[in-house]
């Protein structure tokens, strides 16, 4: 079997977000990028899939940093791994590489195609449905169990409060991982060390092809006041002033 | 004589099985990697005098340390009985008569056989009346065993001698074994026949022990020495690097722990002071340092038949409970080295991916952001922007002191203030002081201590460069952690540079009359040694002299200086999680603090602990008693308001 699996770089959240000049978007030019977690979990499910029945997995990562994911991606167990160009210092956006996995899918001759069921620049979720429709192949989102027999995939997809639905489908099909069968696994600094030799191949972009349906007409990122109180960083204080507003609220004792 | 061929008999076939008995160890060392522990022999000698020769380490428990004094030298001066047993009758005409044999050395023996009784009975009184907590478990039949085979060579020895009084030889130099022969001869014994049941008893007794040595932790009468010898000289902050010739990073069989860590656990004593004195272990965690030594150790005997070690032998849970806090290694009088094997056991646990969530995701952390709080390295020298001066970027311009802030100090929004009270402390003393801001990564002496040498070698790395490329005197470190690594561990790549704690450098600016402080009035303070400024690298003194300097009196905690009890946090503790800890090493030493009864202040000088010791009293609710201080908030330049110090209640 041939899995390709689709690494997506983010801004760290953990980081200090700026509107960028027109309003639309993140500036990224002081931001650290991070792996998109849910493909972090569609990786790891590609790579226990070729530890369970055998198969060549490809890395596809797209973003800045898309090297330094690679070769933990080759650390992991990735046979081969591809930077996919992107334009710079602009938002992912499923539509616009939507074409370009879908191509390398086809050049790849994959069987199974996985990403992560959302990022925090596709909160619909549209990357696995789209590479779907383009490949015209099945498609399922938010697994979080996937078990390979032959051309056969059984697929479990978590639909909250503990219920769980089985799905059998044939491949080539399209893949959202919510969660891999088993956490990510450590992959230790000197593996890291030893994979940074691996050759990451490149690709460059397909036009999407794609009409454009909707367009961000503005980005707000959080403010402060309204309902909320930015305590501060300082524990102590952060700590007296909880005191003095459950006090004043009449839930604790001053 | 006639008794000359069975004695050969005997003799040769108590070597062969005490040969056959030692195989499997002689195997396993002769078969062991090697290690460079033969260079400058005047000083590993000198170090296996003070070990034996003065009893350094075991004095430090006294009634313990006199009574194995009083066993070792009677032994020594038994050893010519010994001698004088086998060679009178293997060489017949062998006699040590002409030294002095039935004189002066026939008292000495007289005497000290005597003395060895009394050391035994010491030895009986605290193994079965005092009952100390370090024995736990360590084996009691085999202590048994050796007790009374000593007793047993002793009593013959002593009887044998009366025997021969009683048969008319000359009992002026042996008082004991004269007023013995009295009772033997009420007795009615007859002289001859007692002279050789008890010869016999002597010599049984003695191949006895020799037979059973090789099984038993007596085997430290042979190894002690050897393995004092071939001890690291290495500097103690220094953890080993993996060898070249070892294919993966980690250890994950005994058959690839070099000679002298396979000696060391041959030579290991059972005396349980390594197990005394673990923070892990009187947390309840699954770690005594003792077991750890003595289960690789039957593992070793058991050869093909044990276990796997990592994980089976030594469980997962054992080796991420220690804090490598080197309170084990200090205390051990064999000086056995605890860490670097369970360093290289865990190297291998994280090579295979095996570590727990919380360590997982500091390790991911310091990957990809060069911290383990995840994050961004842009915010590494936020703290600065609440100073009331800027703070030179040394990467940009020369500097006098380059100062390694480190994660805590950096990012932890508890210590930040601390560490702007360092530079208002360097400001005032005029220190030319600059940082690496962003370029700063974790120094990876903890990293290094989980296991992790590739990341650790990859932010080591990543700082040398960043350094190397700064012009400066000096680098000063706030925590003891960073200290360690950029001092010692970083020789590995090379590196040598002068390196010191900010409570070094501050006590320097105070002695040098730069810095000019408000002077309380003697009020009490106890002061936690940090393991890696203390033990690691010796730093017992500065902290000291700032307090003194900074007008307050030191009560010392009975676990101080080289003694002093970790905090819980080092060597990636602070990673993992609490389970199975019945009680936090650091709530335990905020206990002994509270202890003294005098003290307002808990003083501490490593980021982490101000953390630490923090939380520790707010659970134990003890928080209108005792406080958390870093040194540095007690030296208060006199152009600042002074602090004020809170009422102790003494009890
Ligand atoms: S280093 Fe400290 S925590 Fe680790 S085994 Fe030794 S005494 Fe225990
Ligand atoms: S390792 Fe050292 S301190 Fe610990 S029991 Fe053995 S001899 Fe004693």
């Amino acid at each position: 079997m041939n899995i390709l699996v689709v690494l997506r770089m983010i801004p760290d959240s953990a980081g200090e977000l700026q509107l960028a000049e027109d309003g639309r978007s993140i500036d990224r030019e002081w931001l650290d990028f991070q792996l998109n977690d849910f493909d972090d979990h569609a990786l790891e499910e590609a790579i226990l899939l070729k530890e369970a029945g055998g198969a060549k997995v490809t890395a596809v990562a797209v973003g800045e940093g898309a090297n330094r994911v690679l070769q933990m991606a080759a650390a992991r167990g990735a046979d081969e791994v591809v930077a996919l160009q992107s334009e710079e210092d602009a938002m992912i956006s499923s539509r616009e590489i939507a074409a370009s996995i879908a191509a390398m899918a086809r050049a790849k001759s994959a069987d199974l195609v996985l990403c992560g069921v959302q990022s925090s620049e596709d909160v619909f979720g549209q990357l696995a449905p789209y590479v779907g429709a383009l490949l015209d192949w099945p498609h399922v989102s938010g697994t979080n169990r996937i078990v390979a027999n032959g051309a056969v995939l059984r697929v479990t997809q978590e639909r909250g409060a503990g219920v769980a639905v089985t799905y059998e489908l044939a491949t080539p099909a399209v893949l959202g991982v919510q969660t891999a069968s088993k956490a990510p696994r450590y992959v230790s600094g000197s593996k890291l060390r030893e994979a940074s030799k691996t050759p990451i191949g490149r690709a460059t972009p397909e036009s999407s092809g794609f009409e454009r349906s909707a367009e961000i007409i503005t980005l707000r990122l959080p403010v402060q006041g309204g309902s909320g109180e930015n305590l501060g960083g300082n524990a102590e204080t952060v700590a007296d002033r909880l005191v003095s507003i459950l006090a004043a609220k009449g839930l604790a004792r001053n | 004589m006639a008794s000359t061929l069975p004695l050969w008999i005997l003799v040769i076939t108590a070597l062969a099985l005490t040969a056959w008995r030692s195989r499997r160890y002689a195997m396993a060392l002769a078969n062991a990697p090697a290690a460079a522990r033969f260079d400058r022999p005047m000083l590993r000698l000198q170090g296996v005098m003070v070990a034996i020769g003065m009893h350094r380490k075991m004095l430090r428990k006294p009634l313990s340390g006199v009574l194995h004094a009083i066993i070792f030298i009677s032994f020594f001066v038994l050893f010519t009985a010994t001698i004088d047993a086998f060679g009178s009758r293997l060489f017949p005409g062998f006699s040590l008569a002409p030294i002095g044999g039935e004189t002066w050395i026939a008292a000495l023996q007289d005497i000290f056989s005597a003395l060895m009784l009394v050391g035994v009975g010491l030895a009986l009184y605290q193994r079965y009346v005092l009952r100390p907590a370090r024995f736990d478990g360590s084996s009691g039949s085999d202590a048994a065993i050796i007790y009374v085979l000593i007793v047993l060579i002793v009593a013959s020895l002593l009887l044998e001698a009366a025997a021969r009084i009683v048969g008319g030889s000359d009992g002026s130099w042996r008082p004991v074994a004269s007023a013995l022969a009295g009772l033997l001869d009420r007795a009615g014994m007859s002289a001859h026949a007692g002279e050789e049941l008890f010869y016999w008893v002597h010599i049984g007794a003695i191949l006895a022990f020799l037979v059973y040595i090789p099984g038993s932790k007596h085997r430290h009468m042979f190894l002690a020495a050897p393995n004092i010898y071939f001890r690291s000289l290495e500097p103690r902050g220094l953890a080993p690097a993996v060898p070249e010739a070892r294919e993966a990073p980690g250890i994950d069989s005994l058959g690839q722990f070099d000679w002298k860590q396979q000696l060391d656990l041959l030579s290991c004593t059972e005396c349980g002071r390594c197990q005394a004195v673990c923070p892990a272990y009187a947390a309840g965690l699954p770690l005594s340092p003792k077991l750890l030594i003595t289960d690789m150790r039957d593992a070793l005997a058991a050869g093909s038949s044990a276990a796997p070690l990592v994980g089976g032998v030594i469980s997962e849970e054992t080796l991420w409970a220690c804090t490598t806090c080197r309170a084990c290694m200090e205390a051990c009088p064999v000086e056995i080295e605890h860490l670097p094997k369970i360093i290289d056991m865990r190297r291998h646990l994280v090579d295979e991916g095996r570590v727990s969530p919380g360590l997982q995701e500091a390790l991911s952390n310091l990957i990809r952001l060069g911290n383990s709080m995840g994050k961004p390295s842009k915010m590494r020298a936020r703290w600065t922007r609440e100073l009331g001066f800027p703070v030179k970027d040394a990467r940009e311009e020369p500097v006098d002191v380059l100062w390694f802030v480190g994660d805590y100090a950096s990012y932890d929004p508890r210590v930040q203030e601390i560490t702007r009270k360092v530079a208002e402390l360097l400001t005032a003393a005029g220190v030319d002081f600059g940082i690496l801001f962003d370029a700063e990564r974790n120094s990876g002496n903890d990293v290094r201590r989980a296991g992790e040498e590739g990341l650790f070698e990859t932010l080591a790395q990543s700082n040398i460069d960043e350094i190397k490329a700064c012009s400066f005197n000096r680098i000063m470190t706030t925590d003891p952690h960073s200290l360690n690594a950029l001092k010692n561990d970083y020789q590995h790549f090379g590196a040598a540079f002068e390196v010191l704690h900010y409570t070094a450098l501050l006590a320097e600016l105070i002695a040098a009359g730069k810095l000019d402080l408000h002077v309380a009035d003697g009020a009490r303070v106890t002061y936690h040694d940090p393991c890696y400024l203390g033990r690691y690298n010796g730093g017992f003194d500065a902290p000291r002299e700032l307090i003194r300097a900074a007008g307050y009196t030191l009560h010392d905690m009975p676990r101080c200086r080289e003694n002093s009890f970790c905090c819980g946090a080092g060597g990636g503790r602070i990673w993992q999680g609490d389970d199975g800890v019945t009680e936090r090493p650091s709530e335990n030493r905020i206990r002994e603090a509270l202890s003294l009864g005098d003290v307002a202040y808990f003083v501490v000088a490593c980021p982490k602990d101000k953390v630490m010791y923090t939380a520790a009293i707010d659970a134990l609710g003890v928080a209108d008693r005792l406080k958390a201080v870093d040194i540095a908030e007690l030296l208060v330049p006199r152009t600042s308001q002074a602090l004020e110090m809170p009422p102790v209640e003494t009890s």
